[in-house]
């Protein structure tokens, strides 16, 4: 998802850029503001872990695999800022060391992959664990909904980005984008709750909700997150998605369509499989698609976390050691 | 896995690689820049532009093939946003442009990564006064990245050691238990590290 | 004045076990003490509470004295510019960009700027024998000489008593000698944890044997190492260096 050099026009760039300078500020202040030390150096050895395990293989098929994104599971273990600033530290240096995502695009790239993705993930994954309650299994079933949709918003923006910036139509940037993070947010979503649920097993008190600072500071932050998100979708997601009756008439003019009937397809074959019979556009199709993903993650993540966990109970937290003397 | 194998260019005595760190910072970034805000197609004017590029790799001394390995393993990703634009009016000339344009960002970057170290570029970002918690991530993490990179090399070829069932879920299995040792292997470090600088009188 | 002074000191693991108990044993100032003992005798503890790093919460009459000033607070800022302790794994203790910011962290934290700074950071690195490495990377760095980079980076400090843990362990016999002779010709009051028999002979007049968090033996290393029935009883072993010495 890192989006080159050459593909954002100045506008959409520099509104990236600016929703991404605000994401990292909320995350340092929320990280001054804990007053916990030890954090400083766990975020930068996070960040270094999750450059680490990006590398690690998650063989799919034939010769592909997958690999990890992160920004999920550092927002769970760690903490949704400490997962900003790790993820903009991780797309810092892709972007300067390794030519991996644009220089130009840097404030699109951190906002939707170190802003948006731990933001929504975070966000999802406590509500999820409001709801289903504290155990073990329901934080992984929060960790697993949380990875695909993260993976999936995060899409999305970036969708928009590229459609805002005439790159690409919206017509066909969000089936493309959005479509292939459908599947690839349920790897993400794998991936991530079977590394919580092995962290889990071997120190529980890592996952527990101790390690999380609660109270202002958290609540600030979040709806920061929050905020910045819903202006990430206003500006680059709702022109198009709101508009879509009508603007997918015009993209289908604009495609040189024109009242063709949806007979064949109107991308080649990966996307066939999202399109459903009477449905004239692949847009359509996606959001369709996209929605009915919903349910059906939410209980694959359900099926996941119950057999992850035949029966866990969270060890008690460390205590502190005393020191006697005369 | 040192540091030498992502580039092990950075130590050439060029005249490029002797310029001090912000002065390519900004070069990278006004070229970047400029090359964005060509207008699309502008098909001399690329030219133009990439004649400049070739002149500083040139003058750089980095062997052709190692930039080149660099730009192939880096278009992959401009190639297929770029393919996106096929399916709009006149597609095939928006495609073009785009990825003339993008290679030729890339060749900035890639032009930079091989003439500077990452260490100059964070005292840089200090000096602009980045804001420091953002400059020591970074810091952190390009320092124990190697060292993370290791201990993850030990641990997969110790679970592949032990690992005698083929297939796809032993994989996943597999790696899944490496990422997840490595991430408490990882806090565990932090917490050391944390203690270290305190030992040396770091105040937040 | 006593370089160090460790009065009845006692500590509990978290989950209430007990690490030391009731230790008690002073240094003098210049002195190069041992801190010998099987694996599990709680050393790294100990070294710990020397800069006041443990307990995590300060007692409210701390046990241990560096010069005279009690390890607690208020006194905890100066203490960790007089205490240099050289943690086990040099990885955790170099965590700066280039070796040259490594060795001036300390400095810095204590507010030494400019020519200053550059005057002790190269005389620290003189003196670990690292000249020219200033600009060195961490990660190419050997496991020695990674060692002597932290060790510069205390002497930077102008620390006045060194607390060692392990200081020889993964080394090649070329880089123990280095650091051996480098601790030998160091001037300032050490205390060395280490398993490494030899190099207690070879560099300390005067051991403590710790084992389960207590002192079991003190007093001059050849009287103490020759003691094969208490060194064996404490899960170590007399030395062979004490039957014949080699220059190396």
């Amino acid at each position: 998802m890192h989006i080159p050099d050459g593909f954002l026009d100045a506008k959409t760039a520099a509104v990236s850029a600016g929703l991404a300078a605000a994401g990292v500020a909320v995350a340092l202040r929320s990280v001054r503001r804990s007053a916990d030390a030890r954090r400083v150096p766990l975020i930068g050895l996070a960040a270094a872990f999750v450059f680490a395990a990006q590398m690690l293989n998650f063989p799919v098929a034939g010769g592909t695999s997958g690999h990890l994104i992160g920004a999920v599971l550092v927002a769970v273990l760690l903490g949704p800022s400490a997962a900003v600033l790790a993820m903009t530290a991780v797309l810092v240096v892709q972007c300067f060391m390794f030519a991996d995502g644009g220089v130009t695009a840097l404030g699109a790239n951190v906002f939707n992959m170190a802003v948006v993705a731990p933001g929504v993930g975070y966000a999802i994954y406590a509500l999820v664990r409001l709801m289903a309650g504290d155990s073990l299994r329901s934080r992984l079933l929060a960790t697993a909904f949380a990875a695909w949709c993260s993976t999936v918003a995060a899409a999305i923006v970036c969708a928009g980005q590229l459609a805002l910036a005439g790159a690409a139509a919206w017509g066909v940037a969000f089936p493309a984008m959005a479509g292939i993070h459908l599947l690839i947010g349920f790897g993400e979503a794998v991936i991530t709750t079977l590394v919580v649920a092995a962290v889990a097993r071997a120190r529980p008190e890592l996952v527990d909700s101790g390690r999380e600072q609660t109270g202002p500071v958290r609540h600030a932050a979040l709806t920061a997150y929050g905020l910045l998100v819903a202006l990430g979708l206003a500006i680059f997601v709702a022109p198009f998605a709101c508009r879509w009756p009508d603007g997918l008439e015009k993209v289908a003019a604009t495609l040189g369509f024109g009242q063709r009937a949806a007979a064949g397809p109107v991308l080649p074959a990966p996307l066939t499989d999202y399109r459903i019979p009477g449905f004239k556009s692949a847009v359509a199709s996606t959001t369709v698609a996209g929605g009915v993903g919903i349910l059906v993650v939410f209980g694959l993540a359900y099926l996941l976390a119950r057999a992850l966990t035949p029966a866990i109970a969270a060890a008690p937290r460390r205590p502190k050691g005393t020191s006697t003397g005369a | 896995m040192r540091d030498d194998w992502l580039n092990p260019y950075r130590h050439r005595p060029s005249l490029i690689h002797r310029l001090p760190a912000t002065a390519k910072l900004a070069a990278v970034g006004v070229g970047v820049v400029a090359t964005v805000l060509l207008p699309r197609a502008a098909w001399a004017a690329d030219a133009g532009m990439g004649a400049v590029l070739l002149l500083v790799a040139l003058v750089s001394s980095v062997p052709w093939r190692h930039l080149g390995r660099q730009l192939l393993l880096a278009e992959p990703v401009a190639l297929g946003i770029a393919l996106l634009a096929l399916w709009q009016a006149d597609g095939l000339r928006v495609f073009a442009a785009m990825l003339a344009k993008s290679t030729l960002c890339l060749s900035w970057v890639i032009l930079l990564n091989a003439t500077t170290r990452f260490t100059e570029v964070l005292r840089v970002l200090r000096r602009a006064r980045v804001p420091a918690l953002l400059v020591t991530t970074l810091a952190l993490m390009h320092r124990y990245l190697f060292v993370l990179a290791n201990e993850m090399g030990r641990l997969l070829r110790a679970r592949r050691s032990r690992t005698f069932a083929a297939g796809r879920r032993a994989a996943w299995r597999g790696s899944a238990t490496v990422a997840a040792q490595l991430f408490i292997r990882s806090s565990e470090r932090a917490e050391r590290v944390y203690a270290a600088m305190c030992a040396r009188g770091w105040k937040p | 004045m006593n370089a160090l002074e460790i009065r009845h000191l006692g500590y509990r693991y978290p989950d209430r076990s007990e690490a030391l108990r009731d230790v008690s044993f002073a240094v003098e100032a210049g002195e190069r003490v041992g801190l010998i003992g099987p694996n599990g005798a709680g050393k790294s503890t100990l070294l710990l509470h020397l800069n006041g790093l443990l307990p995590e919460t300060p007692a409210a009459a701390p046990a241990v004295s560096v010069f005279g000033t009690p390890v607690a607070e208020p006194h905890l800022a100066a203490l960790r510019a007089r205490v240099g302790l050289l943690f086990q794994d040099p990885d955790d203790q170099l965590f700066c960009p280039t070796v040259w910011e490594d060795v001036a962290f300390g400095p810095q934290q204590l507010g030494v700027r400019g020519a200053e700074l550059s005057d002790r950071v190269a005389r620290a690195l003189a003196q670990a024998g690292l000249a020219g490495f200033e600009e060195r990377l961490p990660h190419h760095l050997s496991r020695g000489e990674k060692r002597r980079v932290c060790l510069a980076g205390l002497l930077a400090c102008e620390a006045r008593l060194l607390a060692l843990d392990e200081p020889t362990s993964d080394l090649d016999p070329r880089g123990r000698r280095e650091l051996k002779a480098l601790l030998a010709a160091l001037p300032v009051t050490q205390v060395i944890a280490t398993h490494d028999l030899e190099l207690v002979v070879e560099i300390c007049p005067r051991v403590i044997v710790l084992d389960r968090g207590s002192v079991v033996a003190q007093g001059p290393t050849a009287e103490v190492l020759n003691d094969e029935v208490l060194m064996l009883a404490h899960g170590l072993e007399r030395p062979h260096i004490l039957s014949h010495r080699h220059p190396h």
